[in-house]
């Protein structure tokens, strides 16, 4: 469905990807797992329409991305949830939904839609008339989320859900992300918490200063020591 | 008498507002401070003016041709002239600067090419100024009409940036243009559609203004600081607050006016301004 072909991304002299590649098949959860300034924000970045790569390619669904700009990628099927979630912070909970409709596919079904994303996030439908920059971090995160599948995405991109969210929240939002998971939407996410991104996705891969070091199955990762060491921290998890 | 000013300075205070709206959308849609602002509604009032006397068409027919036109023109001068602008600045926030020297160079060039057409004498037309009474007081029927105008096409743009899909669209690019692409919005394109119906409104303002007031070639200028002005009173990108900064412009301005002394009106315009920056830079109906 996604396929990233030797992707680079540079800011001025510094090299943020380097020669990148990955592939995401209809139905799968995939996860980035990388250290601070590994380069996970410019890959999602750059499949989004944020960034403009060096050079490499991307292709959704056969066509090639980069000829579109970023506002039509949404309208192609690509949902972005950014760092620092992007919301409308001046608009109330409603409107950011609404405004998710936006793409010309996704209006016809927003009614049942916004339904879906109140059942998952609950908290959000009591707040519907709330300033969405007035609410917690967690709750602008569920905002964020849901504005993003209003948009009836094929692909979501997640960069760093948990990020800033005290524990119990980031349970929450693991939880929601789980159920999203089931509905059979293809999802990227880019994670720190991998012990949590691993239990959900399918395959991950390693981003390592803006190289691809590793990937194989999420269960297999798990245990892998090297990740183990690197992102897990501590002892491979006692596993039945 | 006190009447005779209410309602005197509301219609003054309809065309304000009608302007102030304009220069809003303008400044907060397309981030283009537009110091020619007042030289489109000049344009367009001595057009209506010579469709009047040249051709005899009626002001109120030539106003159904003045929006489209003004909105064609707000979107051809975006794309020839703002564009390369909003390209070259990025992000890097240089667009206000850039845009201020670019649309000063404009208000000179329209006010030069308005004085050799038209001249620099004032101008001002006799159309259906017979008086109608209004609570008992006997106001001029163009004066209604002009405030009829903008009140329908005011009150409209207030009511369908607050009720309909296109307006939250548009308020979702005013208020943080940065999250907009995520949700498939076409920023550039609702920058010039923005900048364009912002022409259109000092185009249906001129209009108005020539179907009851008098007017020069080299009067854009205030015009333009009017709805600057009443832009800050209601609080940059407040429309509601635009509407009644407006109106309260008229009403002080007629009492002024009538009262005191007419030729004190721009003084009492800016005393207010002052006013307001000194003790509510964020607008009488601001935030915080
Ligand atoms: N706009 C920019 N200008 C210059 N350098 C940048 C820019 N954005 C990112 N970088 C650099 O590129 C590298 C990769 O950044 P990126 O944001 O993609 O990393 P990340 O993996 O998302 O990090 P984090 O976990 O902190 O979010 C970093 O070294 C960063 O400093
Ligand atoms: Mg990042």
């Amino acid at each position: 469905m996604l396929e990233v072909d030797l992707l680079s991304v540079s800011y001025g002299k510094h090299v943020a990807l380097d020669n990148v590649s990955l592939t995401v098949s209809p139905g799968e959860m995939v996860a980035i797992l990388g250290a601070n300034g590994a380069g996970k924000s410019s890959l999602l970045g750059a499949i989004g329409g944020r960034v403009t790569p060096a050079h490499g390619g991307i292709t959704f669904e056969g066509a090639d991305l980069l000829r579109l700009p970023d506002h039509a990628r949404v309208e192609a099927g690509i949902a972005l949830v950014p760092e620092g979630r992007g919301i409308f912070p001046g608009l109330t909970v409603a409107e950011n939904l609404t405004l998710g409709a936006n793409p010309r596919h996704a209006r016809a079904g927003a009614d049942a839609q916004r339904a879906e994303i109140l059942a998952l996030f609950p908290r959000l439908g009591e707040r519907l008339g709330q300033v969405a920059g007035t609410m917690s971090g967690g709750e602008q995160q569920m905002v964020a989320i849901g504005r993003a599948l209003m948009s009836a995405p094929k692909l979501l991109l997640l960069d760093e859900p948990s990020l800033g969210l005290a524990p119990i929240v980031v349970q929450e939002v693991f939880a929601a992300l789980g159920r999203i998971r089931e509905t059979g939407l293809t999802i990227l996410i880019v994670e720190q918490n991998a012990r949590a991104t691993l239990a959900l996705a399918d395959r991950a891969y390693l981003l390592e200063a803006g190289r691809i070091t590793g990937s194989g199955p999420a269960q297999e990762l798990r245990t892998d020591p090297a990740v183990v060491r690197a992102f897990l921290g501590g002892a491979i998890p006692a596993e039945q | 008498m006190a009447l005779t000013t209410l309602i005197l300075g509301l219609v003054l205070g309809g065309t304000y507002a009608l302007l102030a709206l304009g220069l809003t959308l303008q400044y907060g849609i397309a981030r283009i401070m537009n110091l020619a602002y007042g030289e489109f509604t000049l344009v367009a009032a001595f057009c209506l003016v010579a469709l009047f006397q040249g051709a005899g068409i009626p002001p109120l027919w030539a106003m159904i041709a003045v929006a489209p036109a003004g909105y064609a023109v707000g979107w051809a001068l975006y794309a020839v002239m703002m564009r390369p602008l909003v390209t070259r600045a990025g992000n890097s926030g240089r667009l206000e600067v850039d845009s201020i020297l670019a649309t000063f160079g404009l208000l000179f060039l329209i006010q030069g090419v308005l004085l050799v057409v038209f001249g620099a004498n004032f101008t001002s037309i006799s159309y259906l100024d017979q008086g109608v009474r209004v609570l008992g007081v006997s106001v001029a029927a163009n004066k209604l009409i002009a405030f009829g105008i903008c009140a329908v096409v005011g009150g409209g743009l207030v009511l369908a940036l607050h009720f309909t899909r296109w307006g939250l669209t548009l308020r979702a690019v005013a208020q943080t243009p940065g999250s907009a692409p995520l949700v498939g919005i076409d920023v550039n394109r609702m920058a010039r559609q923005g900048f364009a119906l912002g022409t259109a409104l000092a185009a249906v303002g001129g209009a108005s203004v020539a179907m009851h007031q008098t007017f020069s070639a080299t009067g854009g200028v205030v015009f333009t600081m009017k709805a600057l002005v009443i832009v800050i009173m209601g609080g940059v990108g407040n429309i509601g607050g635009a509407l009644v900064a407006g109106l309260a412009l008229g009403l002080v301005e007629t009492f002024v006016a009538t009262a005191i002394d007419p030729g004190l009106t721009l003084a009492a315009t800016f005393a207010i301004f002052l006013g307001v920056l000194l003790w509510r830079p964020q607008g009488l109906f601001g935030r915080g």
